[in-house]
């Protein structure tokens, strides 16, 4: 019994760990897409840039807290810049340009080896307490750092969106020329919204980092956006609860089907196809049966006009 | 006084000359309808003046030349607009979509919701009982906490109205209010209208309901293929022979 805790104990742990760094991430993206109405397909690049300041400012001295408020601040920042001439694109252009601009920055990324060491990657950086924590335990006290990250995120955003800064964002969403005609400088709230859910990937770039030990450009590649879109659209877009379910149940999944591996007929290179064919069969029963997600509210996903 | 005057507007879309050098003024106060036939220039021209299209001339209210303001800042002086089709904000409730409206509210800062947030739930408290006073006087309180998009097409243009009003406008321009309206909620519209009127407020409508607009309307203007054709008191316009012949197209 206890030799079957100590097997699971881990398990579980791991995939809490992955279930709350990317529901950080994936919250990010609901605050822009979600209750903004941004399509951002280059989510992935906050994530990376946020990832990458932290440790690299880490590694040349400086402490671990700053250099994670570093990449908070970087990645809302590089949100705001790529903001200013993209935001007042349709929506579908700025699909293309984000999704550009993350492939833009990961081959960045994997060329520049005097700035980011390229595709080694960077590793030997600091983890939070690494010295006081016993290795035994470390990755049940991450979880913990992160679960307090994540409620922290969690109900900041929630205070936002329901202040009269989100009704704005919301009234965005439905349609841009009615906050437009009433006053709203639509283009400002759109800015505000895309830096903000940047900087909030750049907080779960630092925390994937933490967790790996290492990181390289191949970590941020483009399936990182399509999983925080997958976690919100199963969540439920709009729904920040929803967001957290959706993305412990996208780990879940995940585990679930690494560890069932050798019981199915595929090799294990084949499983990663195998997994995407489900997910995406999952997302079509959903948007067939309940496409509000599992915690949407129906009313505001009504399709009639 | 002229509240708005518009000297010389002009917009081409290509060879389409969609308004094409109008001038017109309004007196604060008063209603000024806008007719004439389908691709005459009017919703163009309430584009233009509400600041979501840009055109050549110039546009003066209050007498500031507001022509090449953005929408938004066009709406802070005290503008507001209407759409033909009306956009209720489906996915929000009643309440809501008039909450949004009201200027300079406090919890739009960001960090003013963490930093006054006192000061920020007493606006909230105050733009509520506002929006339900606003919601009052169109008689559609009963309909406060229904989703936007579950309300009826007459309903929602109620909504807009109501809307509208929540930003204190001192011009309201509406685009086909009574367009799709039955009977009853027609003659409530008018009567708003008018209210709305004596308790000073400017009003500009976009309208083919012809015995409505000339029931509200203290003057008219005809447009026709981008220009003026006329303008005049709704009598006046009425008896007008241009006028018949442009929205009957024959010799009336």
């Amino acid at each position: 019994m206890i030799e079957y805790a100590s097997m699971i104990l881990p398990y579980v742990t791991t995939i809490l760990l992955f279930s709350s760094i990317y529901a950080v991430f994936a919250l990010g993206l609901n605050l822009e897409w979600g209750f903004t109405g941004l399509i951002n397909f280059g989510h992935a690049a906050f994530f990376a840039i946020g990832a990458y300041t932290t440790v690299m400012l880490n590694i040349s001295g400086y402490p671990l807290i700053l250099s994670v408020a570093a990449g908070v601040v970087m990645a809302g920042f590089f949100g705001f810049l790529l903001g200013i001439p993209t935001l007042r694109l349709r929506e579908d252009y700025l699909a293309i340009v984000t999704i550009g601009f993350s492939e833009v920055l990961r081959y960045i990324l994997l060329n520049e080896e005097w700035l980011t060491r390229g595709p080694f990657g960077i590793h030997g950086f600091d983890r939070p307490l690494q010295d006081v924590i016993s290795y035994q335990y470390y990755n049940i006290f991450l979880l913990m750092l992160f679960v307090v990250l994540l409620t922290i995120v969690y109900f900041s955003l929630e205070k936002l969106v329901h202040s009269p800064w989100g009704r704005v964002l919301k009234s965005i969403r439905e349609d841009e020329s009615v906050p437009s005609a009433l006053g709203k400088n639509v283009f400002s709230y759109k800015l505000q919204s895309l830096a903000i859910g940047s900087a909030i990937a750049g907080l779960a770039g630092a925390m994937l980092a933490f967790y790996l030990q290492y990181i390289d450009p191949g970590t941020f590649k483009p399936i990182e956006t399509f999983h925080a879109w997958i976690i919100v659209i199963l969540g439920g877009t709009a729904s920040n609860r929803g967001t957290i379910v959706g993305a412990i149940i996208l780990w879940t999944f995940f585990s679930v089907t690494k560890f069932i591996n050798p019981y199915l007929p595929f090799m294990s290179h084949q499983m990663g196809a195998f997994r995407m064919i489900v997910i995406g069969l999952l997302l079509m029963l959903l948007m067939m049966y309940r496409p509000e997600g599992i915690f949407g509210k129906k009313e505001e996903l009504a399709l009639s006009d | 006084m002229d509240l708005l005057s518009v000297r010389n507007l002009r917009k081409h879309f290509g060879g389409v000359k969609a308004v094409d050098g109008c001038s017109l003024t309004i007196e604060a106060g008063t209603i000024m309808g806008l007719i004439g036939p389908n691709g005459a220039g009017k919703t163009t021209m309430f584009n233009l003046i509400s600041g979501f299209e840009r055109g050549s001339g110039e546009i003066v209210f209050k007498g500031i030349r507001i022509n090449k303001l953005p929408s938004f800042k066009v709406a802070q002086c005290g503008i507001v607009r209407t759409f033909q089709i009306p956009r209720a904000l489906t996915k929000m409730t009643v309440l809501e979509n008039l909450m949004l409206a009201p200027k300079a509210q406090a919890g739009e800062r960001i960090w003013n919701v963490w930093l006054r947030r006192r000061k920020v739930k007493e606006q909230e408290r105050q733009i509520k009982e506002k929006s339900r006073d606003i919601l009052r006087f169109f008689e559609i309180s009963h309909l406060e906490d229904e989703y936007a998009g579950a309300l009826s097409g007459g309903q929602k243009k109620l909504l807009e109205m109501a809307r509208a009003m929540m930003i204190d406008p001192l011009l309201m321009m509406l685009d086909e209010p009574f367009a799709g309206v039955n009977p009853t909620l027609s003659r409530k519209i008018s009567r708003y209208i008018d209210e709305l009127r004596e308790a000073g407020m400017t009003f500009l409508v976009i309208e083919h309901d012809i015995p409505a607009i000339t029931r509200i309307s203290d003057r008219i203007i005809v447009m026709n293929e981008g220009k003026i054709l006329t303008e005049g008191a709704p009598e006046e316009v009425k008896r007008n022979r241009d006028v018949l012949n442009v929205y009957l197209g024959g010799d009336g």
